[in-house]
């Protein structure tokens, strides 16, 4: 029997490769930008790229170790505790509402509209506004991170509860489960994964937003060192900071991936070319 | 006669404009085994829905005589982010009875996979879940709405035997609905034979074989002659 | 391999867009961008009038608008601009970050700015602001001008709040009182005080520099003749507004969109009268200079002075015929 004899190879396969290709992999998405940083120091070095437009990377570390020694730490916790605080009051606010508008078609007749209309004002009209409102402090900073944050959440969230199979909704039923019930145990799970992609996205965009806000009117933070570099013609300091920011980013989106892989280990579903294909 | 379980009446059932279902009657002995057999869209899931309680609104009455009443759908309907054990248990929460739920995972056969995720099983081995959920509350009653349609006939023998032997050892009434024939046969006491819709029972057919059955048993081949016989009165087939 | 070569490809492609053309001798340029300014009333009569069209006709001659030295240096640097107008402290810091830039006038000598409180407020003297909220627009002359104070005072830019906001945004911030002092500048500055009564709480015509335009390196090497005709239209503004006092006044109201009162007070401190670099300019900005580099504005190691002496280059004003 054929099948028999070919069971055996295919068992031992998946096992070899996985050891084999984790190593490389991370190689390789290393390759472009070390290949991009290298191209750049040889052009800048040679003259062919003006090093008051584009510094060499070299440079560019060489102000970040500058950076490092001083008030580097004082602008990352600026920035990263203004995006903590409004990514949370954002969506905090927006599973909320999500939960609300998801559950209720009465809500969602009253609200929907609403959200749709504020959704689609782009996101820096929103900065002289909450300046004139809120003024220049980190009041009108963190609501406009939090604005940021909200809608992707609240979105996704709707569109989660929505997207949740009814028939699972009806085995609660079954039970007699109350409303609360319902939410707590099959409505908040099953909705899990649409409200994590939710958050992430509401993650990157309050970093967005945090630039934004941080480009007006700080007194730190990395927007600020951003707009400092600007301001004094220092483009080094411009690349450093967008660095650490591009840096902070993946790191809090890692860290909510992690999350999310842990929280969703359960989800049966296609992720990509796996070592049976 | 003995206090029967449930009764349950429905003079007329609508969906929108169609009537689906019409002077249905019915009353379930304890410890008996019933089916419904019959086409698809005849009503027969509906009947079972409207005596699980699922849907309310149809003219008649439903008797319960008390004792808990169970279902298994025709998908297993696990939640995915629970284990097994959780599943089975799921109507108690947190607090579920960890003795009972680890017999009742012997008694469907899936020992040593109380802490697997329902994307690590089988259809088949996921029904069986689904079974032991539904058993999990001490039902009297079992309503089960074609719970072995999905599987593989060889399955499906294995999981007809598995029902078999759950509601003998728990004293349970089943109340099945398929539309298999053989499979009605097989399993039930009583198979209420069910007409295109508007529909009600148009025969009634009492198996009188004791358990456990032979398959090859020439009284189901003959019973099964005479339910095909109706149905292609009735226009089914 | 492909997609290494795509990189590369790419990076010469731009590497090679960035070359100079090759001249053989100086035509003037198809199109030379200059800014204009409320800080700069010269700058407004020219574009006004029209001479610098007149004396480049081949060339299309564009304008900006810049909100501050910030601004125009960016503009010069990038390409915007080919002539930018700033507080030569400001072109100093610019340089010495490595912007490969030359000044080559002054379009203004000029006490434009000071340290703006509310006219409630109950401060009295630059100590009073340890702790507060100053607005001032980083890079420009004004933000220099507070460093300056403040270390005159004993205290750092650590002992403030500064917080950056382009010239009008810091008016309109001190008035609202989202800030506690402002460091302005004119004609915004003589707004304010015209028009929302504040104060000037600490005034010192030295702590002011002096306004220069400025060119790149590579614009002053390869199109010294169009320099000095764009100088030599400046030249012509300057007289004229030297001339026309009042004519002046009502110029910049309306350019600016504020009040001739305004005007007339942003004038009053105004000083057109020596537009060429000296030695002595050189000196003071080498006295202004430390500021640079105890506040950490410039990157560890560089030589101000030399920076300052590679600024200033005189030759092209000592080149303009004589009124």
């Amino acid at each position: 029997m054929s099948s028999k004899s070919e069971t055996l190879p295919v068992a031992l396969a998946p096992t070899l490769t996985v050891q084999r290709s984790a190593w490389p992999r991370r190689l390789k998405g290393l390759a472009l930008p070390v290949l991009i940083l290298v191209i750049l120091e040889v052009v800048v070095r040679i003259g062919w790229l003006p090093s008051y437009q584009m510094p060499a990377p070299s440079e560019i570390a060489v102000t970040l170790t500058d950076l490092a020694e001083g008030a580097l730490w004082k602008h990352i916790s600026a920035s990263l505790l203004r995006v903590l605080l409004g990514f949370t009051i954002g969506a905090g606010l927006a599973l909320v509402f999500a939960a609300w508008v998801g559950l209720s078609r009465e809500a969602e007749a009253y609200l929907e509209p609403t959200f749709a209309g504020l959704r689609s004002i782009p996101s820096l009209a929103w900065v002289p506004l909450l300046l004139l409102w809120l003024g220049i402090d980190e009041t009108s900073k963190i609501v406009l991170i939090a604005i940021g944050a909200f809608f992707p959440v609240y979105l996704n969230g709707v569109a989660a509860i929505r997207d949740i199979d009814r028939k699972l909704v009806e085995v609660g039923q079954m039970y007699g489960f109350s409303r609360t019930r319902l939410v707590r145990r099959i409505l908040l799970p099953a909705a899990l994964p649409g409200l994590f992609t939710g958050l992430r996205s509401g993650l990157s965009l309050a970093w967005m937003f945090l630039v934004a806000a941080e480009l007006i009117a700080a007194t730190k933070g990395l927007g600020y060192l951003l707009s400092d570099g600007r301001e004094t013609s220092r483009p080094d300091i411009v690349l450093a900071a967008i660095i650490v920011l591009a840096l902070l980013g993946k790191i809090s989106d890692g860290l909510l991936a992690a999350l999310e892989k842990r929280c969703l280990a359960w989800r049966d579903t296609f992720n990509g070319q796996g070592p049976e294909n | 006669m003995s206090e029967a379980l449930l009764d349950i009446r429905v003079e007329r059932k609508n969906f929108g404009a169609t009537t689906v279902l019409t002077n249905v009657h019915l009353a379930l002995q304890p410890r008996e085994a019933v089916s419904l057999l019959g086409p698809s869209g005849c009503g027969k899931s509906t009947l079972l829905r409207i005596v699980a309680g699922l849907e309310k609104d149809y003219q008649g009455e439903l008797l319960q005589g008390g004792g808990e009443v169970a279902f298994v759908f025709q998908e297993p309907r696990l939640m995915p982010w629970l284990t097994v054990e959780q599943n089975i248990g799921f109507s108690d929460d947190d607090g579920y009875d960890k003795a009972w739920v680890a017999q009742l995972i012997d008694e469907v056969g899936l020992t040593g996979f109380g802490q697997a995720l329902p994307k690590a099983l089988s259809g088949g081995m996921a029904q069986r879940v689904a079974i032991a959920r539904g058993l999990y509350s001490r039902p009297q009653v079992l309503l089960l709405d074609e719970p072995f349609s999905a599987v593989d006939a060889f399955t499906r023998m294995k999981l007809q035997d598995l029902l078999l032997q759950l509601a003998e050892h728990h004293g349970i009434a089943l109340l099945l609905v398929t539309h298999d024939v053989d499979e009605a046969l097989y399993l039930s006491d009583r198979v209420l034979v069910m007409d295109n819709r508007p529909s009600s029972i148009r025969q009634e057919l009492a198996v009188e074989l004791v358990h456990p059955r032979d398959r090859r048993d020439p009284l189901l081949a003959r019973l099964k002659a005479l339910a095909l016989t109706e149905l292609q009165r009735a226009h089914v087939i | 391999m492909k997609p290494f070569f795509n990189t590369l490809l790419g990076a010469c492609a731009l590497a090679f867009s960035l070359q100079p053309p090759a001249h053989a001798a100086e035509t003037d340029p198809a199109q030379v961008n200059l800014d204009y300014a409320y800080y700069s009333p010269v700058s407004l009569v020219l574009k006004h009038f029209g001479w610098l069209e007149e004396a480049l006709p081949q060339t299309k001659v564009g304008w900006v608008l810049s909100q501050g030295s910030n601004r125009s240096l960016e503009y010069l640097n990038s390409g915007g601009v080919d002539f930018a107008s700033s507080a030569s402290l400001s072109a100093v810091l610019s340089r010495a970050n490595g912007s490969p830039i030359k000044s080559v006038y002054v379009y203004s000598r000029a006490e434009w700015t000071a340290l703006v409180v509310r006219k409630d407020s109950t401060f009295n003297s630059v100590s009073d602001l340890k702790g507060k909220k100053i607005a001032a627009t980083k890079g420009t002359d004004p933000y220099l001008f507070t460093l300056r104070s403040l270390q005159k005072a004993g205290l750092s830019k650590d002992d403030v709040e500064l917080v950056h906001l382009q010239h009008p945004d810091g008016r309109t911030a001190l008035e609202k009182g989202d800030v506690d002092a402002w460091a302005g500048l004119d004609p915004h500055m003589a707004a304010s005080e015209i028009q929302a009564g504040s104060r000037l709480l600490y005034r010192n015509k030295d702590f002011n520099s002096y306004g220069v335009v400025s060119v790149t390196d590579k614009y002053a090497k390869e199109h010294p003749q169009t320099i000095a005709k764009v100088l030599g239209a400046y030249e012509k503004a300057r007289n004229w507004a030297v001339k026309h006092p009042d004519e002046f006044a009502k110029l910049l109201a309306d350019e600016s969109g504020l009040p001739l009162d305004v005007a007339k007070l942003q004038l009053s401190r105004t000083d057109l009268s020596s537009p060429l670099l000296t030695a002595q300019d050189v000196v003071s900005s080498k006295a202004a200079a430390p500021i640079l580099v105890s506040e950490e504005l410039v990157r560890r190691g560089v030589n101000v002075d030399q920076v300052i002496d590679q600024l200033i280059d005189p030759s092209f004003g000592q080149a303009l015929p004589r009124p």
